[in-house]
């Protein structure tokens, strides 16, 4: 689990600001939004361009960094721009099995890295620094990788570095030993590398009109199996849109889901735009073979009915209790204790600061009070 | 130059509808000094005077007859604003505690059961629409400790027929062991206009507060000096250093290192608590409690059980009696009860 995340000098956040999940008050209520004495619910407001997407953006760099696909940001904006700092630092704590694994790295404004270490239960394992070029693997025993052959990866490096138009950005030490040593399936980084497959962003634009065509064919292939297209459609339907669908094969070999009427309805031309944002929600997470670990959902609410946005987020409790989801929304119908808990509902302010209600007030908080209203009136206004 | 900014909503008010009596001002007030934490400004605080009949009736007049049967979401800063300046609307969303004291006033002629009932009921919550603390019998019930502590405090009751109101002022007068320290603030006051002649209400407020603020016995004459050096005019600033110095001394708390502030929210906290105990002994027949269970009692006290025990008790005009109990200074308690341990 994601047990805190920590960030600096990224886009519109100068100042440090961290995610704690550890950050639990004693409520007896709303328990659900709790797994394992981290949140695992987790709702942020905040006014307009807080930082809401961006946060969810830096949150999601590890898996760019874990990933050999170079994914740079298509604006090129990535340091603060008021900060003379030169890099963005980025600071992972995990907890795994008990063990706590902090992995922190810093990437500089053309987002190459410039350095990476990594601590577990307070033992540094590695340190990198690329622009010093300094090495230190003293280590590596503790994760069962002193065989690791450490030149192999600093020759690589360099290697690199003699390619003017590299296609792969820096190869971190951390992503080559999790390629290149065989570790144990139940060893941290093997867990850590899991986990960071399984997290996913979902934005509010993210829906499939204008998506290319590989899309949707992957997702009528998926369909293609019956269960899974009830399962699809019955999602739909718990989460309000009343509809039956169909699959059918064109002539031309292509496949076309309809809504099943007496004439059926091309789905994807016709669905409205709640029922568009929940088919992305299902298809980024709902049907992933491997359950997501992480899940970002920014303005995930922006479509829906304040009823459907309460049945999804206590979807999410039952189906993924132990799946970290973060939500933004602007819809303080949800800022209730009847689904979320004061240490579950954050506000991120213009100051870059993240603050949970319970810590915004104080008031003592109770499981009686009207949030909602207590937000709307300015009770946590020095935390907005 | 563009005009785009509409006004800016006004928000974080509070809101205290009270009988328009100053000592409940002054004992908010009080509270609001002494426990910075509440955050709240006396002078950012809407206070509303009205009876609680009237107001009953204000709020049948918005929703109907039949607001309390029905349940419905009362906005009492509607309510008001539209009786007092109509023009400016004010709506619950932009307070953040709407506090309402009243006296139990049984030999009110207005006086329903019923209807005190339905108000208990419906405000229980200051911050949302708004909480309603009922004083027994009278808000003066706040200094009806006769020592700190007070061990027969669970026992004490005044005859209904101990009316009007002036008779049991005058009873809390005589009995209380803390007014002196409540009226410290106005004896300064009073000390610095009658007899000193300083007609200056504001300079008169600064000093006051500067003198209240001392808390350090060996630097007391020489703070003095430095607070009476800011006030202008012909008086003799020696003796009235030497007044206030004895005064200081003489309540006691500047020994122990307080401030006047300090001190009174030490003795709230002790009032808050003997409330606490009474009101725990006439829900379930205890007063003494223990250290760690206040908490957990404070939580379990009814206020409407409260109320019907109180309206059966003092049902006989004659024979009749209440049980004193001040209900309004738990609002500090609900607050955060942590602002009192």
């Amino acid at each position: 689990m994601l047990k805190k995340f920590t960030l600096k000098n990224f886009k519109n956040f100068k100042d440090e600001i961290s995610i704690d999940f550890q950050n639990v008050a004693g409520f007896q209520f709303s328990s659900d939004c709790i797994t394992d004495g981290v949140i695992s619910k987790m709702l942020i407001y905040g006014r307009n361009a807080t930082g809401k997407t961006n946060l969810g953006v830096a949150l999601m760099d590890i898996t760019m960094l874990m990933s050999s696909i170079k994914m740079l940001m298509p604006n090129g904006v990535f340091l603060n721009a008021d900060s003379t700092e030169q890099t963005a630092v980025f600071s992972y704590t995990f907890l795994f099995g008990g063990r706590e694994l902090i992995y922190k790295y810093s990437r500089m404004s053309n987002q190459e890295l410039q350095n990476e270490q990594l601590t577990i239960d307070g033992i540094d394992i590695f340190k990198c620094d690329f622009a010093k070029r300094k090495y230190d693997f003293t280590n590596l025993q503790y994760i069962e990788a002193e065989i690791a052959n450490t030149d192999r990866y600093l020759h690589s490096l360099e290697a690199d570095e003699e390619l003017e138009d590299a296609n792969e950005a820096r190869l971190p030490f951390l992503r080559w030993v999790i390629n290149n040593v065989a570790l144990k399936n139940d060893s941290v980084l093997i867990q850590m590398a899991n986990y960071v497959q399984g997290m996913v962003r979902i934005t509010v634009g993210s829906s499939l009109r204008g998506f290319p065509k590989i899309i949707y064919d992957s997702f009528h292939e998926l369909l293609e199996n019956p269960k899974r297209l009830k399962e699809f459609e019955e999602f739909l339907n718990a989460m309000g849109i009343a509809c039956r669908l169909v699959l059918r094969k064109l002539p031309d070999g292509q496949r076309q889901l309809y809504f099943a009427h007496e004439k059926l309805i091309p789905f994807f031309e016709n669905a409205s735009s709640g029922t568009m944002a929940l088919v992305t929600l299902y298809r980024r997470v709902i049907s992933r073979l491997r359950e997501a670990s992480l899940v970002y959902l920014d303005e995930f609410d922006a479509f829906y009915h304040y009823e459907m946005a309460e049945n999804l987020i206590r979807f999410f409790k039952k189906r993924y209790p132990k799946c970290q989801i973060i939500m933004t929304s602007h819809n303080t119908n949800l800022m209730t204790n009847r689904l979320m808990r004061p240490d579950c509902l954050f506000i991120l302010s213009r100051m870059g600061t993240l603050t949970s209600l319970c810590d915004a007030t104080p008031r003592e908080l109770r499981e009686g009070h009207n949030l909602e209203k207590m937000y709307i009136s300015g009770e946590f206004e020095q935390y907005e | 130059m563009s005009n785009y900014q509409d006004e800016v909503r006004r928000r974080r008010r509070n809101l205290l509808i009270v009988e328009g009596n100053h000592e409940k001002n002054k004992l908010f007030s009080l509270i609001f000094k002494c426990f910075p934490e509440i955050n709240i400004d006396i002078e950012d605080v809407w206070i509303y005077g009205t009876n609680i009949y009237l107001l009953y009736e204000d709020i049948a007049k918005e929703y109907g007859s039949q607001w309390a049967d029905e349940k419905v979401d009362i906005d009492l800063p509607f309510v008001i604003s539209k009786k007092q300046h109509p023009q400016f609307p004010c709506y619950k969303e932009d307070f953040i505690n709407i506090i309402l004291v009243f006296d139990y006033e049984r030999h009110d002629t207005n006086f329903s059961e019923q209807k005190i009932m339905d108000m208990q009921q419906c405000f229980h919550d200051a911050a949302d629409m708004g909480k309603l603390y009922i004083n027994y019998p009278m808000i003066e019930s706040y200094l009806h400790l006769k020592a700190l502590p007070d061990c027969d405090f669970y026992t004490r009751k005044i005859p209904v027929s101990l009316q009007p109101g002036k008779k049991y002022k005058a009873q809390v007068d005589s009995e209380t062991a803390i007014g002196k320290l409540f009226e410290f603030p106005h004896r300064i006051d009073d000390l610095l206009n009658g007899r000193f002649g300083i007609t200056d209400e504001k300079a008169r407020e600064e000093c006051c507060k500067a003198v209240l603020n001392i808390s350090e016995e060996h630097e007391l004459e020489r703070e003095l000096e430095e607070v009476l050096q800011g006030l202008s005019g012909d008086i003799c600033k020696n003796t009235l250093k030497y007044q206030l110095k004895d005064w200081l001394l003489k309540m006691g708390y500047i020994h122990r290192g307080q401030s006047y502030w300090e001190c009174i929210r030490d003795i709230l906290g002790k009032i808050i608590f003997h409330n606490i105990r009474k009101a725990n002994w006439l829900l379930n027949g205890e007063f003494e409690i223990e250290e760690d269970r206040y908490k957990k009692c404070y939580e379990q006290i009814d206020l409407m059980e409260i109320l019907k025990m109180q309206n059966h008790f003092s049902r006989d005009e004659n024979q009749g009696y209440i049980w004193v109990l001040n209900t309004c200074i738990f609002f500090v308690a609900e607050y955060n009860f942590a602002l009192i341990n």
